[in-house]
């Protein structure tokens, strides 16, 4: 009875010191996970430290890396789980000693993190194949065995298949590890069943239910399966895993770890067509777009001329007037003279381009002669004109 | 070459484009062996019948691989065609290399923008041509040359090809078929 009572009391304490390292303070669980690794820096000091232990203050100075305030408040709930105990147990002794039991669980948990359980299973199962077919091994402990993997396999089942039934696919996402490396978990457990089926046929009832729940757990593999992949369409294996966890490996990784991604991919070879009376359209349509486009023509806003303003103007008759009115019965008159009765310089100006349209005009019979003389009176007007006759001519055409 | 190397060459082609091979040896079924002038290797270009090849789809109206800027890129390869032509009258491959500057200036006598637009333009066209195999060019290498798959052209291609140089904008004032 009292050994009973030591044996339980161990028990019990291997438990809690296990447990420790989940301690938030005694009594309640951690909320962050980093206290993990203030745990973790604890035990490593008590282990670098030897067998004299440490003193709550050199841990501190050990676990520098953290606040001295977190490393004293674990080394308490440590304590109070008696994961750390004291060297010598007095009242004021001051250094402790660290128990392997929390040690061994802070692995376990780690490794639990990181591959969410699976090798466990796989160590598990190796154990119990081991285990019944060791020689010394009686019906008892196959049937503790086969019952340990049936309650392995139902809880996992069942987990599986209430997420399939009832979860969101987001939630199946985030557990999707229950379903890698499935199959040879079934072929493991299937090796125990063969093993103790065949050493202990009596067995076969736990068996059978051994197999039940082995068939559970395959179905609800296919039917998670089957979920993610409708879920994620064909892009199916990028949906097992979040988003951050692609963008994390693709930040992470190599160019060669990126690459082997691509592995089992063929790209056909970036091969675009190009015939020749593409490049030449290609390069007929790029020359209007050059700078040096020109204005098309405008439309032409002035009124059209008046046909009759486009006919010649036939000044005939005024010119033979001016000529009759300035010869008057002369047959020739000086230009000076012309001028000097003009008797100002407009007039005069007038009447001297006058006298050369009447000149050049082909029907009439005048003419405008010039010679060598010129007349200058400074003081009058004209001040100078050149020697020059306005006569009719000998043989009018008139 | 038996059947099973013909059809790991067709689809080494497929996947990486033109192939690259020392000198010597067997040429698969199918394709056409185009030596580098210096001899010191040759590419292996799938023919395909005219019945198969690219254009068919142009005519069935199916679209075919994606060419970002294809107008840019056209002009891009024809002013390097242009370019490396040595002989208008002969064929195409292999061609001379021409320098970046005198494609760059026939590029821009083409387009008639101004020079960092055109030059980016270029480079990408560049780039994008030698990837798929229309030009050979090294990144930053300064000269080019026309690659491989300008050897696909058939003799009314060229055709065209000769009339588009010919009515091209000179860039330079060098005649086609001679350049600097």
């Amino acid at each position: 009875m009292l050994d009973e009572l030591t044996t339980e009391a161990a028990v019990l304490r291997v438990y809690r010191q296990a447990f420790a390292v989940l301690a938030r303070e005694a009594g309640a669980m951690i909320l962050d996970a980093d206290l993990i690794d203030v745990d973790e820096a604890i035990l490593e000091a008590f282990a670098a430290a030897g067998s004299d232990g440490l003193t709550a203050a050199e841990v501190v100075a050990a676990c520098h890396r953290f606040d001295a305030r977190v490393v004293e408040r674990r080394l308490g709930v440590l304590r109070d789980y008696r994961a750390i105990s004291k060297v010598v147990d007095r009242p004021n002794a001051q250094h402790y000693r660290a128990a392997f039991a929390p040690y061994i669980m802070l692995l376990f948990l780690r490794r639990l993190a990181e591959r969410g359980g699976q090798s466990e299973l796989h160590q598990l199962l190796t154990l119990e194949h081991l285990n019944v077919s060791h020689q010394d091994a009686v019906a008892g402990d196959g049937q503790a065995s086969v019952s340990r993997l049936t309650k392995v396999f139902r809880l996992l089942a069942n987990e599986l298949t209430s997420l399939v039934q009832r979860g969101a696919a987001e939630a199946l996402r985030e557990n999707a590890q229950l379903l890698w490396g499935n199959r040879s978990l079934i072929v493991q457990a299937e090796e125990v069943h063969a093993v103790v089926l065949g050493r202990w046929p009596g067995l076969g009832s736990q068996c059978a239910l051994l197999r039940i729940s082995l068939a559970a757990y395959g179905d609800a593999i296919e039917a998670a399966a089957g979920r993610l992949i409708e879920q994620a369409g064909a892009t199916r294996a990028l949906g097992f895993l979040s988003a951050e966890t692609w963008v994390s490996f693709a930040r992470r990784s190599d160019t060669e770890t990126l690459a082997a991604v691509l592995d089992s991919f063929v790209f056909d070879a970036p091969a675009p067509w190009l015939s020749p009376q593409a490049l030449a359209e290609a390069v007929e349509s790029a020359r209007p777009a050059g700078g040096t486009r020109s204005r098309p023509p405008r439309p032409d806003d002035s009124q059209d001329v008046a046909e009759k303003d486009l006919m010649p103007t036939d000044d005939t008759a005024e010119l033979q007037a001016t000529a009759e009115r300035l010869l008057g019965d002369r047959g020739a008159a000086s230009v000076a003279e012309l001028l000097d009765e003009a008797g100002d310089w407009p007039t005069g100006r007038r009447l001297a381009a006058e006298m050369i349209a009447i000149h050049h005009h082909p029907d009439l019979g005048f003419e405008l002669r010039w010679g060598d003389g010129l007349r200058i009176e400074a003081e009058s007007f004209p001040s100078w004109v050149s020697d020059g006759w306005f006569g009719r001519l000998a043989e009018a055409p008139q | 070459m038996n059947q099973a190397e013909t059809a790991l060459w067709w689809a080494r082609a497929r996947a990486a484009g033109p192939q690259r091979i020392p000198p010597g040896g067997p040429t698969p079924a199918g394709m056409l062996r185009l030596p580098e002038p210096d001899g010191s290797g040759a590419w292996l270009l799938p023919v395909l019948p005219d019945s198969a090849s690219a254009a068919v789809l142009d005519e069935l109206g199916l679209p075919g691989h994606v060419l970002e800027h294809p107008n840019d890129t056209a002009r891009v390869l024809a002013a390097c065609v242009r370019c490396c032509w040595a002989d208008p009258a002969g064929p195409l491959w292999p061609g001379v290399a021409a320098p970046w500057e005198q494609v760059a200036a026939a590029f821009m006598a083409i387009v008639g923008r101004e020079e960092a637009v055109s030059h980016r333009a270029l480079l990408a066209g560049v780039r994008r041509l030698a990837r798929s195999g229309w030009l050979l060019w090294d990144e930053g290498a300064p000269a080019i040359r026309l690659g491989p798959r300008v050897a696909a052209w058939n003799a009314a291609q060229l055709s065209t090809l000769r009339e588009m140089c010919r009515s091209m904008p000179s860039a330079g004032g060098e005649v086609p078929g001679h350049p600097a």
